[in-house]
């Protein structure tokens, strides 16, 4: 949709490929997305678009994308935005909803243990004080987890933590610094780890 | 023994092929909405319906899931109409179980399951219509699927049955030849590489005659994985004319 009708001028026209055609061999170009190495060549792994990005200097990087979302899950290191389902003393349990913009068709779970909560004065947190469930949180993901636990994410960080609450009245709170959002219908304060959102994605 | 000859002394079989040639194939994909990725696919009279769902989080057991590449699950099942006598068929049973085996072996084999640590894909494939080499239908159904899906592959993965009778390989074997005593192969390839995922046979078979068979196979595959491109083709083709719209 978007895709094909809004074509910076770096790129080549597109074309079609399916998996298995050889693209380019390896001196040609670099590794996009969509695509696999194999004895010195590049061969395709989806069927959909190819794309040629010149970048400048370096090679162009070429990638095969299809009209659809690229399928995404949640990487070591990504931003995520979930959304916390249940809370006990040591631990939150969330659903992770999107990687970074995109949404996820399926969601996963994930947990974000007392002590990484935020930097400082771990051992101190008091969960019941940094979330409640409903809340939307920004985390980012430390750890894809093992045999026992689910995905590790932590929002020890000043962007991170809660985004939207409600308050027990039911209303959409404000934050009012990085641990307290007001309730604008009854005027009381509740405890939250508020995430500083960056100024740029503030709505004016 | 006295019956229908399978092979004619002018080359023709039983339905009128000679013995290298394919059963008409014909095929769509994205036929569901709500899945991730659909096909169906038609070769001859045997029809099956694959549809995949996936990568996404593991179900039930969390033991199960490997810590650095993708498990794929594969459910094999028939019709109760399926067959010429209309039989209840529990899925649980033998025959469906190894075929589902069969299935999961030959996709880990094409598709790229690194890039989805500790999450699961289902291939689910339903045959409507049994007319022979079942298995072969299901996994070039199920690669179409998978192709919907967007789930990366390193190639297709084509399947092919072929059988043995007076020192010739036939390709593409239906009911009426599979069940009148033909040593019976079934192959699949990754045709680009000519890598074989899947070789499978529980007949005799003079060993002299295995190469024979497998090139036969193999060439079969080659086929039938120009038929799978052109649909695919044709698929992006047709997707991208409405989303211009």
């Amino acid at each position: 949709m978007r895709l094909l009708s809004a074509l910076p001028e770096n790129m080549s026209p597109l074309r079609l490929c399916v998996p298995g055609e050889k693209l380019c061999s390896v001196g040609d170009c670099n590794q996009g997305t969509g695509v696999y190495q194999r004895h010195g060549y590049i061969y395709s792994s989806l069927a959909g678009y190819v794309m040629r990005k010149n970048e400048g200097e370096e090679l162009p990087v070429i990638s095969v994308v299809r009209e659809t979302e690229a399928l995404l899950l949640p990487d070591v290191g990504a931003i995520v935005t979930c959304k916390v389902t249940g809370i006990n003393s040591r631990f939150a349990k969330v659903h992770i909803l999107y990687v970074g913009s995109t949404p996820l068709k399926d969601r996963f779970r994930g947990t974000i243990r007392k002590e990484d909560v935020r930097e400082s004065e771990k051992d101190k947190v008091d969960i019941y004080k940094s979330f409640r469930p409903g809340d939307i949180v920004l985390a980012k993901v430390i750890s894809l987890g093992d045999v026992q636990s689910t995905y590790l994410l932590t929002t020890a960080e000043n962007e991170l933590g809660v985004v939207v609450a409600h308050s027990e009245a039911g209303a959409q709170m404000i934050p009012i610094s990085w641990r307290e959002m007001q309730c604008p219908q009854t005027n009381a304060k509740e405890f939250r780890k508020v995430a500083r959102v960056q100024p740029e994605y503030l709505e004016a | 023994m006295a019956g229908l000859e399978l092979l004619s002394d002018q080359g023709y079989r039983l339905d009128g092929r000679k013995a290298t040639e394919l059963r008409k194939v014909q095929a769509r994909m994205g036929v569901f909405a709500q899945a991730d990725g659909s096909a169906y696919l038609e070769q001859g009279n045997t029809k099956a319906l694959a549809v995949v769902y996936g990568p996404h989080e593991m179900r039930g057991s969390r033991s199960r899931a490997l810590h650095d590449r993708a498990v794929i699950n594969c459910q094999y099942s028939m019709a109760t109409f399926s067959t010429a006598e209309r039989k209840r068929r529990p899925h649980g049973d033998r025959k469906s179980t190894e075929m589902s085996l069969h299935l999961k072996q030959t996709f880990e084999a094409a598709v790229m399951t690194q890039l989805f640590p500790r999450s699961q894909i289902d291939i689910y494939v339903k045959i409507l219509q049994s007319d022979g080499g079942n298995y072969s239908v299901c996994v070039n159904a199920a690669t179409l699927a998978v192709i919907d899906a967007g789930i990366p592959m390193r190639d297709y993965v084509c399947a092919c049955t072929v059988g043995f009778v007076d020192e010739t390989p036939l390709a593409d074997l239906c009911y009426a030849e599979e069940s009148g005593g033909v040593s019976s192969l079934a192959l699949a390839l990754l045709p680009r590489g000519g890598q074989i995922a899947l070789v499978q046979m529980d007949a005799r078979l003079h060993q002299d005659h295995l190469e024979t068979l497998i090139e036969a196979a193999m060439t079969a595959c080659k086929s039938v994985s120009k038929v799978l491109d052109e649909v695919v083709r044709q698929h992006l083709q047709e997707a991208s004319v409405l989303s211009r719209e």
